[in-house]
């Protein structure tokens, strides 16, 4: 047997890389939406110190390359604090703190939509603050965010593939592998691409839905 | 370990080695993606089905496939049937494709934001199909999508940073032979992370400009 051929493992390999590349992209989405979260309530707030401090993080890490941030907590942050940092870990810290830069965006904007009217009859009614935030922004703003946010996550999903460049086994290393054992270039990456495109529309199809339930209240229902 | 940064100095005319490259790459895929964008997006809003159908499928693919895929795609593929390029024409030929998607979808919507009145007030004038598009849709269209234009630009700015995953020492790949050779990987990626931010800063700052420049005639307050 000759090694240069394909195996039906190969698709085990793929659909794993595809596994690891699902399971970041997942993991990594919450942890930002947590932390964009967050960044935006400090902003909502007016927090002094903090909320400049915000500003400025998420700038420099909407408008430096990924695979530069990717590279600095890599290679950077171990040889700085004399620390361990595995591939995955620092996957995870990048592509978390990258997509908390841009859901804090959204959120912002997300939560501006909501009329100053709405926050001023909610106070007028001895609402506390976290009970206009929770009662009164959160519903609106996540039914005004889900659009923009799906957008967001077709492109973050696409970024997790710069992860393969510091060696962690996702679907874009498999293909790597795989490119350099057969030298089937254009099958590989068609294969590759193919799971990625497909990956990316059930995300598009998956926000639609969700914007869609959440929407409902507002859809015409007929007389 | 102290942030020294002092042991860069004498890198400086190496990493501005890379600049140049990254800025010459860039330059050339912001002209490549703009050619190909205005195509396709005329396509798009062409009358005729097939052609806007073919732009359609151009744009999906484009967009939701990550761009290091496309890119060893690109690599990899070519030479498989017998066109040999460097890692340069490859790297702006697949920053320009990819970049095409995304402007293509700015100028059409640029183009379907202009006043149905005006293009019918040409075609009652008796004006040519391609004068109408040089003449009238194109002046429009450009000049309402600078901002949202520059966005797809700084994108590929940040985007380039890829390029040095097929051996191309541009900016980002200066930088890892810089900080291998150191041994001070945090401060090379440090100031490497700045100097892509103060760029796509100064770059958006830069066409703020142009957008009002080129929007000076409209009335004031209008977006």
């Amino acid at each position: 047997m000759r090694y240069g051929d394909f195996t039906p493992f190969d698709i085990v390999l793929l659909l794993q890389g595809l596994g690891v590349s699902l399971a970041l992209f997942v993991s990594t989405t919450l942890i930002g939406l947590f932390i964009g979260t967050v960044w935006a309530v400090i902003r909502f707030y007016r927090v002094p110190v903090l909320m400049q401090l915000v500003t400025f993080v998420a700038e420099l890490l909407k408008n430096s390359p990924v695979l530069v941030q990717l590279f600095l907590v890599f290679f950077g942050l171990p040889a700085f604090l004399k620390i361990n940092v595995t591939p995955t870990e620092a996957a995870v810290i990048t592509l978390s703190g990258n997509s908390a830069a841009f859901i804090y965006v959204i959120a912002v904007s997300a939560i501006e939509s909501v009329g100053r009217d709405q926050i001023e009859a909610a106070r007028v009614f001895g609402l506390t603050r976290w009970q206009i935030l929770r009662r009164v922004i959160a519903p609106q703003a996540t039914a005004f965010a889900i659009g923009p946010l799906t957008g967001l996550l077709v492109n973050q999903l696409q970024v997790t593939s710069l992860i393969s460049v510091i060696g962690v086994m996702d679907l874009t290393k498999v293909g790597n592998i795989l490119n350099l054992r057969t030298l089937k270039p254009f099958l590989v990456w068609t294969a590759v691409g193919l799971l990625y495109y497909l990956t990316a529309k059930l995300v598009t199809y998956a926000g639609a839905r969700f914007e869609k339930r959440l929407r409902a209240h507002t859809a015409w229902k007929g007389l | 370990m102290k942030f020294d940064l002092s042991i860069l100095a004498k890198h400086i005319p190496f990493l501005l080695e890379g600049a140049w490259l990254t800025l010459q790459a860039c330059t050339l895929a912001v002209l490549g993606s703009l050619v190909l964008g205005l195509a396709i997006g005329a396509m798009r809003t062409s009358a005729s089905p097939l052609l806007n159908r073919l732009a359609a499928v151009y744009i999906d693919i484009f967009r939701n496939i990550p761009f290091i895929v496309q890119l060893f795609f690109f690599y990899f593929g070519l030479p498989e049937i017998g066109i040999y390029i460097d890692a340069f024409t490859t790297g702006v030929v697949a920053l320009s494709i990819a970049g095409g998607a995304f402007t293509s979808d700015v100028i059409r919507s640029g183009i379907l934001a202009i006043d149905p009145g005006v293009i019918e007030a040409a075609q009652v004038s008796g004006l040519r199909k391609i004068t109408i598009f040089r003449k009238i849709i194109l002046p429009i269209a450009l000049r309402a999508s600078v901002r949202p234009l520059g966005s797809v630009f700084i994108n590929l700015i940040l985007t380039s940073s890829i390029l040095s995953t097929i051996t191309l020492n541009e900016l980002t790949g200066s930088a890892k032979i810089v900080a291998s050779n150191t041994f001070r990987p945090f401060e090379v990626y440090f100031v490497l992370l700045v100097a892509y931010a103060a760029l796509t800063y100064s770059v958006s700052i830069l066409i703020g400009m142009l957008h009002r420049y080129l929007n000076r005639h409209q009335e004031e307050g209008a977006v």
